[in-house]
């Protein structure tokens, strides 16, 4: 394999940010943008994460997991009601190549492989979108909401909320180990 | 526009071994195609041949008939039974006796069909050592990890976490305790004995506390079921006469209990039988639940306050409740379904009873023991386009040009096979295509080794390896004009030849002297399926093999004194080629 040729393209801008101490964040996670990204403690972003702030800002809670490939940020113009922009709340799950475009992700959500929430969608507490699963732009998921199959909806009646934060605060144990940290560069 | 892959199809001969049926009458039989004699083409669009044309990778070949078998034509044995979702294999004598689903703990989601895992709720052990306590005592629940059901939701919970299809059979949705099948029995003896005496009181009341059972309660239909046999059992006993051998009932012609009365029908009443007639008594039907005997509610009040007060959202889809055994018009009705178990099967020769493919009855393996699969024995046909299509150009066949196309034949046999290729000038139907084979006959070498070859050429002489290797590099510079009679390209197992068709136009008007017989005949607009150029080949492959044992060995069995004896097989084949573009 031959050498890599550098890009003569100009370096995309680099996002002013926030990061907690004790964030765990890959070298190669990729943060552009010129709004401010705020990412709380505790959580890890894996290498190859994107987060696009050129839009809008973004705010990561505490606890969650950004997994490789997922895509985080508005990609078009934030209406009045987005200032904010996207906001993933504590012990949020993004999978492996998600696209969150979310006004917001409530607490203890997972976002399986794969799937699309539009523009401006609010999802409500410990839901889960499957798989390859869609969300409109600006749709509203209340809690609990489990989105699967084709199109199907149900309410998640289990109660193992609980067990499930515990889960994700164990697996964040794991990738503290596995995932070497640089919070310098993005500084 | 659909991109199109060009097919090749194969037609098993077992169609063609069916009995014609005879005319009663003076009625003319009517034209019918699919005839396989030689003078009659195959038609591919036939209704009939429909059912005898498959992929080459779904056939087998009979060794002992040299004929292939289609998946129609070959009987199934099943060798094993197996949980797919366990792997554990189920001896057929626990199927005949349990049933065809898994008895262990595999369940599928009833709302969304994934796999059910069992977890207990007893939240996990903190502190010092906690992984290492694997101990779960909690209840324990089945739960779905795609749709987050769990069996909490229908009210079930499992006391251990194996076994739970035992533990389910006994848990109605809610947790209330079903019955079982021999809790039932126990009490309907224990009533029966209280019946005749009042001594036996005493004995069931040292074994275990009696069961009270409502005489209108709702049964689930096993239950149902299994009181309403046993209450016919006992009319059944009661009503028919006891004859002379002691057997209740006749059994049928031939019992003498049958014959003795019949006899005595023709006899007349005689002392013996008007003793017999004062036993039988009249059967009635079931009374209550004990019985069998369920009553619709005459209002289905409850189910439609449910309905108000839940909504929808609350009734199961068609989906659902088709895999349900009961009734299930809610979700919290829905209970886990079982895994249906699944079969490994060998398959036989029809008429030879020959076993063509055995698998092992290992689960986890999926070898095969014996594997006699069409691909090892006659060529395989590959189709592409002679010119390499242009990115731009579009994916269909212009009418009325002609255009080329290269089949490759691939010889899987040690031995080198002689082809004749046959093809109708016209396809039939009503939009004939125009075909024309460059090269009938040819011969593809044998699938030998590579080593072995490069060994054979250094023995041969060099002007013999020279020559081949001309024909290789003729091939190789290109040739740009097909010409008939030779072949295209050629392999070390493999021959391409070229395939001229010039594709119909699919215009239904037209001048009526153009048309051709069928079109007249039929002129409707054109079906599905007709735009798609299907030319019937006929193959045919002759080869020198050996007596007795099939598999030469790598090219030098062949040189010992064996006989070796002509062999031939001849199929026909379908290709489709493409679709013709309407204009």
């Amino acid at each position: 394999m031959s050498s890599k040729r550098a890009s003569t393209m100009p370096a995309p801008p680099k996002p002013p940010t926030s990061l907690a101490s004790s964030l765990i964040i890959a070298e190669h996670a990729s943060l552009t943008g010129t709004h401010l990204i705020t990412l709380g403690p505790n959580t890890v972003v894996h290498p190859r994460a994107r987060f696009n702030s050129a839009h809008a800002p973004i705010t990561v809670g505490s606890n969650c997991i950004i997994c490789e490939r997922s895509l985080i940020g508005f990609q078009s113009d934030a209406a009045a009601n987005e200032r904010k922009g996207a906001v993933i709340e504590n012990g949020v799950v993004i999978e492996v190549g998600a696209v969150v475009e979310a006004r917001t992700v409530g607490e203890g959500t997972v976002v399986e492989v794969q799937a699309k929430i539009g523009k401006g969608a609010v999802l409500g507490k410990h839901c889960k979108i499957g798989p390859l699963c869609e969300i409109a732009e600006g749709e509203v998921i209340p809690d609990f909401t489990v989105v699967y199959g084709n199109g199907m909806r149900r309410l998640d009646s289990s109660g193992v909320e609980d067990l499930k934060l515990k889960m994700v605060a164990r697996q964040i144990e794991v990738l503290k180990k596995l995932i070497p940290s640089n919070l310098a560069k993005f500084q | 526009m659909a991109s199109f892959t060009p097919y090749t199809y194969f037609k098993c001969p077992c169609t063609d071994a069916s009995i014609p049926s005879r005319n009663l009458g003076d009625e003319q039989p009517p034209e019918t195609e699919e005839n396989s004699d030689d003078d009659r083409t195959f038609d591919p669009r036939a209704p009939r041949s429909n059912y005898s044309l498959y992929p080459l990778e779904h056939l087998l070949y009979c060794e002992d008939c040299h004929q292939i078998r289609c998946p129609r034509c070959v009987l199934d044995e099943i060798v094993t039974w197996y949980c797919p979702n366990c792997l554990f294999e189920v001896p057929s004598s626990t199927v005949k006796s349990e049933g065809n689903r898994c008895t262990r703990s595999c369940f599928q989601c009833p709302i969304c069909v994934a796999p059910l895992s069992v977890s207990s709720l007893e939240a996990p052990p903190q502190g010092l050592g906690a992984e290492l306590a694997s101990q779960q005592n909690g209840p324990f629940v089945l739960n779905c990890a795609y749709c987050m059901w769990s069996s909490k939701e229908i009210g079930i919970q499992f006391e251990k976490p194996n076994g739970i299809f035992a533990q389910l059979a006994k848990i109605k949705n809610g947790g209330l305790p079903i019955l079982t099948a021999k809790d039932r029995r126990k009490d309907r003896e224990e009533r029966k004995r209280d019946f005749s005496g009042s001594s036996a009181a005493e004995e069931s009341q040292e074994s275990e506390a009696p069961i009270n059972l409502d005489p209108n309660e709702r049964l689930d239909p096993e239950s149902q079921f299994s009181n309403l046999k046993a209450f016919y059992q006992t009319q059944m006993a009661e009503s028919s006469p006891v004859s002379a051998l002691g057997f209740t009932g006749d059994y049928g012609y031939g019992s003498p209990g049958a014959l003795s009365r019949i006899m005595g029908l023709y006899t007349g009443g005689s002392f013996a039988d008007k003793k017999s007639k004062t036993k039988s008594g009249t059967m009635r039907e079931a009374r209550d639940a004990l019985e069998g005997l369920q009553i619709d509610p005459l209002s289905s009040d409850e189910a439609i306050t449910k309905l108000r007060t839940e909504g929808w959202e609350s009734t199961a889809s068609a989906e659902q409740r088709h895999e349900q055994t009961t009734h299930t018009p809610f979700l919290s009705d829905l209970r886990p379904i079982a895994y249906l178990l699944r079969t490994k099967r060998s398959k036989r020769c029809k008429t030879c009873r020959h076993i063509l493919s055995k698998p092992e009855s290992k689960v986890q393996t999926t070898r095969f023991r014996i594997r006699l699969v069409a691909l090892n024995y006659i060529p395989s046909i590959t189709i592409k386009p002679l010119q390499p299509p242009l990115p731009t150009a579009s994916p269909l066949l212009a009418p009325l040009k002609p255009v080329q196309f290269l089949l490759t034949f691939k010889n899987p046999l040690f031995d080198s096979v002689k082809v004749t290729v046959a093809t109708p000038a016209k396809t039939p139907g009503r939009f004939p295509t125009k075909v024309t084979v460059l090269c009938p006959q040819f011969e593809v070498g044998a699938n030998t080794d590579v080593w072995d070859e490069a060994l054979r050429d250094n023995h041969k002489s060099s002007s013999l390896s020279g020559e081949k290797r001309r024909t290789k590099a003729e091939a190789s510079e290109g040739q740009h004009q097909a010409e008939a009679g030779k072949v295209w390209e050629r392999g070390r197992n493999w021959v391409s030849v070229v395939v001229e068709v010039v594709p119909p136009s699919l215009r239904i008007g037209g001048s009526e002297w153009l048309k051709s017989e069928e079109m007249k005949r039929d002129s409707g607009n054109v079906r599905d399926g007709e735009e798609v150029v299907e030319i019937p080949v006929f193959v045919r492959v002759e080869w020198e093999g050996e007596v007795g044992g099939e598999e030469s060995g790598l090219g030098g069995g062949g040189k010992e004194k064996e006989v070796r004896e002509k062999r031939e097989l001849a199929y026909w084949c379908v290709l489709g080629l493409g679709k013709v573009a309407v204009d």
